[in-house]
């Protein structure tokens, strides 16, 4: 009796749990439907707005124009690379990112590290570093014109001191007011993004720290830069993306056609895209993707290294 | 669960009611859409002519009777007429009993249909250039002549010998509105003036809006204006209309509108109140050239009567056309071409009508893409978006192209015309002008066309220029030395026209084919330095010495001439008052005389799904009959060869009359004023061989140059630094060379 009892038992139980089995597959499988149907929206203009305007852009790349579509292959990614504006487009923006970058996340981090010591006024100060925020862009441009141009401030001022007026937006030091004004209006930003990944370290670790007698430099390298990694990556990432975005600064600032020294890659996908050029824009756009997919990649091969015991 | 259950179910049924909602409006607005498309694409107004003439009488004033019947004045010898034709029917004279040395000056109509004829009476014969206006009479009169009123005006309204009545109207109560000039002159029934009002600026109407108001209109400080007479405040008074008029010809909308109005190619029927005027019809897609159009009106039958006069022959063509409202169904099909312009010159409008007439298989529409007074910015992005994405117009306009042949060519969207050339056994490229052809030629492909051309050049005296043929801005540097510092060399040139000018004529010179440019060299500079002896504005002075009393008195050197005729040469030759050298731009030694297109210019899309039918047009253009028969004398020289020559005869063949005393004596060929206020008139006579050859010889070593004008924009940008005297010449040529190259390998 046991014996068949426990025999039955089994049974029993077994075709209960293909029963529950096959209702949770029909319930996933509902799920999945239903999840679907409120996806399909999203996916749908995923596919229209993102998708198709890649294929659309990879298309345009491999033909002679968009009206004639002979089919060229990479002709037009020769013709870009051969390009002596593009070139120097691609080595301003290398340069200006290579600068303009690593000084936004250091002085940003440091102004956070400031901040978040104890020091007087710091609300004020934050508000202060994120008021370039606020500003519209036309106004900053208008500011920097103010400041920089031929017959500005800057000059005004230099010329009190008996200095001779240089042509600051169309000149070698283009470059240089190009950079001071991407850090103004970028490292409010950074450094509230910083104050908070330096906030949210765990406060017992940095105590324990400080019994073991760690130095503050100690603290610094091994607990809080390890803490800070990811909100370290995403900084550079969008400090990067920010940096390509600065021609519209340098656009309004300069025009389409600008002192060499601050011609951009937007600049030179702007002009093809006002000449209709939609053929070399889209080499263009493709060759400045594919630089852009390698140097991302980079950054997060560096963060999986340095950060993965923390978050981990 | 349940309430789960009931919560989804609420928040899909409300997706899929904001859906179909959503999709609801989707449908509903294509439905609108089409009805709309329905009424403009649906119909047609397809026009009958009737050629306005009695034969031996020249055609003159010519007005609209209430039931489409045109009524016209005939000038022969001296003796007036007043002529009355109907579609389809025969010429008849109306009898009008006229004095002596008396003209029609207008015919105008009261609200019954009645005639009413400003007769102007003149104290000497009427093909004399000593007559003078002496008598005005108002006459009202019906279709068949029965005089209803004299009224004889006098000499009130004469105040100058050049009086002229441009209309002629009669109100309700039987007061009578005369305008001339910028005057509108009201008169009661019995022909006293009651009063008159200046309207500030040219009237070209007087007309009743529905039979209650008269309103003029006239182009004064505010652009267009309509405004109503008012006779209780012996004023105008301005329209109270949320729309705006522009430059048009604006006529009485019967008893269904208030007004009826020609604006561009289109006719529209307007009511005081409404936001906004309802459109007719396109008269381009009637044949009928609306620059020629004299009056327009909506029958009783809802057809359309319309009278033009088309001055591009010698001689005038008078027309009657009565548009029927068709199906287009009902009408023989042809292909349709697009023409596609930024705005129609008004040679493109005469141009399209005239090919259209005469083909029984295409059929030409405009495309004008700043329809609508659009902002440019508008306008070119509609331009480009058609163009890139392959829905350009069959026919390119490149007179109003907004973007350089170079620009077209790169994005692929025009068409070589050599091919068409070499297939067409009807037309061989040797037969034409080669500087002409070449102005649209780009790497051996030639990608325009146009019907006539004019020589941009330079003209000064030859004891200033030299007989040359080309000369250097060391030249020009040379001559300005040798004067007084109070001469000028050119008039009303500030230091912005002298670079543009400069830059037009010499920007290719600093850009090599491999890519580079050459914006330091020695050459830019001295263009650079040319431009700064101007000054930065001038004060225009209407009192001071006018320009041809200038250049007579050696103060002014030179002037910027197009060149479109050889009557037109010769009136140079008059300016100067002695032996003149066209020698054109200082240059490095090329020719500094440019071809300028002067009518129809366009190209072909490569995109065109019916290529044959524009090469027909282009054959059109090109035609011994159209070559042979420019607008007027004034249009250009045309681009073939015999053609030409034909004009050149015709140009130096003398045209004589009889004197009183039986001698044959040279008639002129025409009267030209010249001069800033026309204070030079002459009578221009056959040309001499020399005169022809120094043409010849222009057409011949004309060139064409242009350049970009993004490099023009960056040049004229960095100038202003050096102008203001902030930079150095060698600062800003940098600068430019700088800038300039970037834009350049970009580019390539």
């Amino acid at each position: 009796m046991k014996i068949i009892k426990s025999a039955g038992k089994p049974e029993k139980t077994g075709k209960a749990r293909s029963g529950r089995k096959k209702r949770a597959s029909q319930r996933d499988a509902r799920g999945r439907k239903i999840s679907s149907v409120f996806l399909s929206p999203s996916v749908l203009g995923v596919l229209v707005f993102f998708v198709l305007p890649f294929f659309v852009v990879i298309f345009y790349s491999v033909v002679d124009n968009p009206i004639s579509h002979q089919f060229v292959f990479f002709d037009n990614f020769k013709m870009v690379f051969n390009n002596a504006a593009f070139r120097q487009a691609a080595s301003n923006t290398m340069k200006f990112s290579l600068i303009a970058v690593p000084l936004a996340v250091v002085l940003s981090l440091m102004l956070a590290m400031l901040l978040d010591s104890k020091m007087p006024f710091k609300s004020q100060f934050r508000t202060f570093f994120l008021t370039p925020m606020m500003v519209p862009i036309a106004s900053i441009v208008l500011i920097w014109q103010v400041l920089f141009h031929y017959n500005g401030m800057v000059n005004d001022m230099t010329a009190l001191f008996g200095a001779g007026k240089i042509d600051w937006l169309k000149s070698d030091h283009a470059q240089v007011v190009i950079i001071v004004l991407f850090l103004w209006k970028n490292l409010g930003y950074n450094m509230i993004l910083f104050m908070a990944a330096l906030s949210s370290i765990p406060k017992d670790i940095l105590e324990v720290a400080v019994l073991e007698s760690a130095k503050p430099w100690q603290i610094f390298v091994h607990i809080k830069i390890r803490y800070l990694s990811s909100t370290l990556l995403f900084v550079t990432i969008m400090s990067l993306i920010n940096s390509f975005k600065v021609f519209r600064e340098i656009y309004l600032l300069t025009d389409d056609y600008p002192y060499p020294t601050v011609y951009m890659m937007q600049h030179f996908m702007n002009n093809t895209f006002s000449n209709l050029d939609y053929q070399r824009l889209s080499a263009a756009a493709i060759m400045m993707s594919i630089v852009m997919v390698v140097i991302i990649g980079i950054l997060f091969l560096a963060e999986n290294h340095f950060g993965r015991d923390v978050e981990g | 669960m349940k309430i789960r259950k009931w919560f989804m179910l609420g928040i899909v049924s409300l997706l899929v009611f904001a859906l179909s909602g959503c999709g609801e409006k989707e449908q509903e607005a294509p439905e609108a859409a089409e009805d709309k498309n329905e009424n403009r694409e649906d119909y047609l107004y397809v026009a009958e002519y009737e050629e306005l003439k009695k034969d031996g009488y020249s055609t003159n004033n010519i007005t609209i009777g209430k039931d489409g019947q045109a009524f016209f004045s005939g000038v022969k010898d001296g003796e007036v007429k007043l002529f009355s034709q109907k579609m389809g029917g025969e010429v008849e004279e109306v009898p009008v009993e006229l004095e002596e040395n008396t003209a029609i000056g207008a015919i105008g109509t009261d609200l019954e249909g009645n005639l009413l004829l400003g007769l102007i009476t003149y104290s000497e014969v009427l093909d004399s250039l000593t007559t003078a206006p002496e008598n005005v009479i108002v006459r009202k009169i019906t279709a068949d002549g029965t005089v209803l009123k004299d009224i004889d005006i006098g000499k009130s309204l004469i105040n100058d010998p050049e009086f002229y009545i441009q209309a002629l109207l009669e109100d309700k109560d039987e007061n009578y509105y005369i305008s001339t000039g910028q005057k509108v002159f009201v008169l009661k029934p019995n022909g006293e003036v009651y009063f008159e009002v200046d309207a500030g600026g040219y009237i070209s109407n007087v007309f009743s809006m529905k039979g209650e108001k008269t309103v003029v209109a006239n182009y004064g400080d505010m652009g267009w204006e309509m405004r109503e007479v008012d006779l209780a405040g012996k004023a105008l008074k301005a329209l109270d209309t949320p729309i705006t008029f522009e430059y048009g010809i604006y006529q009485s909308g019967g008893t269904d509108a208030d007004i009826l109005y020609t604006m561009g190619t289109k006719l529209y029927s307007y009511n005081l109140g409404e936001n906004e005027p309802t459109e007719i019809l396109n008269w381009v897609d009637s044949d009928i050239d609306s620059g020629n159009l004299r009056g327009f009106s909506i029958l009783e039958d809802g057809k359309v009567a319309a009278v033009s006069m088309d001055l591009s022959s010698e001689e005038g063509k008078a027309e009657l056309a009565i548009l029927t409202k068709k199906n287009r169904s009902e009408i023989p099909e042809k292909i349709v071409l697009t023409y596609g312009t930024t705005h129609i010159p008004y040679f493109v409008k005469t141009d399209v009508v005239a090919f259209n007439k005469q083909s029984d298989k295409y059929r030409i529409e405009i495309k004008e893409y700043g329809e609508g007074d659009k902002d440019y910015e508008t306008m070119l992005n509609l331009w480009t978006a058609d163009m890139s994405s392959g829905n350009g117009p069959d026919i390119i306009d490149m007179y109003y192209c907004p973007v350089g042949l170079q620009e077209l060519v790169s994005m692929g969207v025009v068409e070589d015309l050599n091919p068409y050339f070499d297939a067409d056994a009807e037309v061989d490229r040797e037969d034409f002008v080669d500087s002409a052809m070449k102005a649209y030629e780009l790497d051996g492909k030639l990608y325009a066309i146009m019907r006539c051309f004019g020589l941009a050049t330079v003209a000064g005296k030859v004891s200033d220029v030299g007989e040359g043929d080309t000369w250097t801005l060391d030249d020009v540097f040379a001559l300005m030395e040798s004067k007084d510092s109070d001469v000028e060399l050119f008039q009303y040139t500030t230091k912005y026209n002298a670079l543009q000018m400069m830059m037009q004529v010499n920007g290719d010179m600093f850009v090599s084919e491999d890519g580079t440019c050459n914006f330091e060299s020695e050459e830019f500079r001295k263009i650079l330095e040319f431009a700064n002896r101007f000054p930065k504005e001038f004060q225009y002075d209407p009192t001071g010495a006018s320009d041809i009393e200038k250049i007579r008195e050696g103060k002014l050197l030179l002037v910027e001439e197009t060149v479109t005729s050889v009557q037109y040469y010769q009136l140079c030759e008059a300016k100067f008052g002695e032996p003149v050298n066209l020698i054109g731009y200082p240059t490095s030694g090329e020719s500094g005389i440019l071809i300028s297109p002067n009518g129809t210019t366009a190209a072909m899309n490569v995109n065109s799904k019916n290529k044959e039918g524009v090469w027909e047009f282009f054959k059109f253009l090109m035609a011994e009959e159209q070559q042979e028969n420019l607008q007027s004398a004034n249009s250009g020289f045309p681009i073939m060869r015999s053609a030409l020559e034909k004009q050149f005869e015709k140009d130096m063949q003398p045209e004589y009359y009889e004197d009183t005393d039986g001698t044959q004596k040279e008639k002129p060929k025409g009267v030209w004023s010249t001069g800033s206020s026309g204070e030079v008139t002459i009578d221009v006579y056959a040309a001499t061989q020399e005169q022809v050859d120094s043409i010849k010889q222009m057409i011949e070593i004309a060139q064409n140059t242009q350049i970009d004008s993004k490099m023009l924009d960056i040049i004229m940008e960095e100038a202003q630094s050096y102008f203001d005297g902030q930079k150095s010449v060698e600062e800003v040529s940098a600068l430019i060379q700088n800038r300039i190259q970037i834009y350049i390998s970009e580019k390539r």
